[in-house]
């Protein structure tokens, strides 16, 4: 499910509007937008978009190096793309992990740390993820407290991963 | 009737020796481990094996528990050993075919001394290690121990495979229920047991296209460097009787490879 806010970004859809009365009010218009400028400003740099994210990934093994896992596959859900996941056994029921996807147009990468549980073929984590950075149209992306979870099977180290919450770009 | 009659005379053996087993002894033990192979990074068989006795020469008094602290650096990322899980009662019921051959972790054997016996141990042939239920999330080894003689007993026990600190990365906590060497008669004490936990002598079988493959699981990795001195490995033991000993040693750093 998609949530967007378009609080301050309807306030700059009015701003422009505004902008684009005739020329009758230009000086009016002029001395608004001037002094709106910095507010206009502000407006860009807290654009709070929200996103209500429930991302789903099948990832094969890439390759492995000590207790990392380097996964690759493709994410569906609120986003889709090419998704990575390094994912990092540090201890017997503790895994870390950073996840990177490439949807359209910018990117996204969270850090994870999750309880680890090893149950036949299948290993299986559950914790949380912030999302730490973007590019793109997600530059500003920042999130904290998603959920993480997913499986690994373990014949193949195949994962199945799950991320779901929301967070600001 | 005979065998009522052996049954009856062993627990009076029992009864008598039973105040000398009881009194105060003071336990020690030592310990084995092994790699095999024993090269950095590589998928490994873990041999471990302790010896119980005390200062005083008698049989120890029944184990409680062991805990094994197993090196930093184990890599259990990638291991395939306990694809499947073996439940008890099946084990208890059919034995080692109560359970699927990709549960086996290991097998080794045992041997017990009982209260009124030589001192020199009776081996009990069968230790099996699978893969156990995890009911906390944690790696579980359900040990499996069928024997014959002198104790006619198939028991499981379980050992809990925890995060360790320090120079060590892990640690598997097991308990040991009592065994009674007759029934109703004092506990058996395990004097010596030999365990390798690790791919070696294991077959797994896969499906592939519908066929049954077999194939050797991955391991557990030895670290990919070693520490001055070698790998680590301590032991607790505690005893029924309260006392506890430990014990130590080290897998020796294997020899740098030759370019």
């Amino acid at each position: 499910m998609k949530v967007q806010s378009f609080d301050l970004g309807s306030r700059a859809t009015r701003l422009r509007s505004v902008l684009c009365v005739g020329a009758g009010v230009l000086l009016s218009s002029v001395a608004f937008a001037g002094a709106a400028a910095p507010s206009a400003g502000a407006a860009k740099a807290h654009a709070a978009r929200t996103l209500s994210l429930n991302e789903s990934g099948r990832l094969h093994l890439t390759s492995h190096h000590g207790f990392t896992l380097n996964e690759q596959g493709s994410a569906s859900g609120t986003i889709s793309g090419t998704i990575y996941l390094h994912l990092t056994i540090s201890s017997t029921n503790h895994v870390t992990a950073e996840v990177n996807i490439y949807p359209s147009g910018g990117s996204l990468t969270g850090s994870a740390s999750a309880d680890y549980r090893v149950e036949g073929s299948l290993a299986s984590f559950n914790g949380t993820m912030n999302i730490i950075r973007g590019s793109g149209r997600y530059s500003r992306a920042r999130g904290s407290g998603l959920s993480f979870s997913g499986t690994v099977q373990r014949s193949t180290d195949a994962v199945n991963v799950r991320v779901s919450g929301r967070f600001s770009y | 009737m005979r065998t009522k009659t052996l049954t009856a005379l062993l627990a009076a053996l029992a009864c008598a020796v039973l105040p000398a087993t009881a009194a105060a002894t003071t336990e020690k033990a030592t310990l084995r481990a092994s790699f095999s192979p024993d090269r950095l990074g590589a998928s490994t068989t873990i041999s471990f094996g302790f010896h119980v006795s005390t200062l005083e020469g008698t049989a120890p008094p029944p184990l409680t528990h062991v805990d094994l602290h197993m090196p930093a650096g184990m890599n259990y990322t990638r291991t395939q050993l306990g694809l499947s899980i073996c439940q008890p009662e099946p084990l208890l019921q059919d034995g080692i075919a109560g359970c699927s051959p990709n549960s086996r972790l290991g097998f080794g054997k045992a041997f017990v001394e009982v209260p009124f016996g030589t001192g020199a141990g009776h081996e009990i042939p069968e230790l099996q290690a699978l893969m156990g239920p995890s009911p906390n999330g944690n790696l579980v080894v359900l040990f499996y121990a069928s024997g014959l003689f002198p104790v006619t007993a198939q028991l499981t026990f379980l050992g809990e495979v925890l995060p360790d600190h320090g120079r060590f990365g892990s640690q598997l906590v097991t308990t040991v229920p009592p065994v009674a060497s007759v029934p109703g008669g004092p506990g058996v004490s395990i004097v010596d047991v030999e365990s390798p936990i690790g791919p070696s002598h294991l077959t797994y079988y896969k499906h592939v296209h519908g066929r049954k493959v077999p194939f050797t699981p991955q391991g557990v990795l030895v670290p990919t460097s070693c520490p001055r001195g070698g790998f680590p490995f301590t032991a607790e033991f505690g005893f029924q009787d309260g006392g506890s000993t430990t014990a130590s040693t080290a897998v020796p750093c294997p020899p740098k490879r030759r370019r």
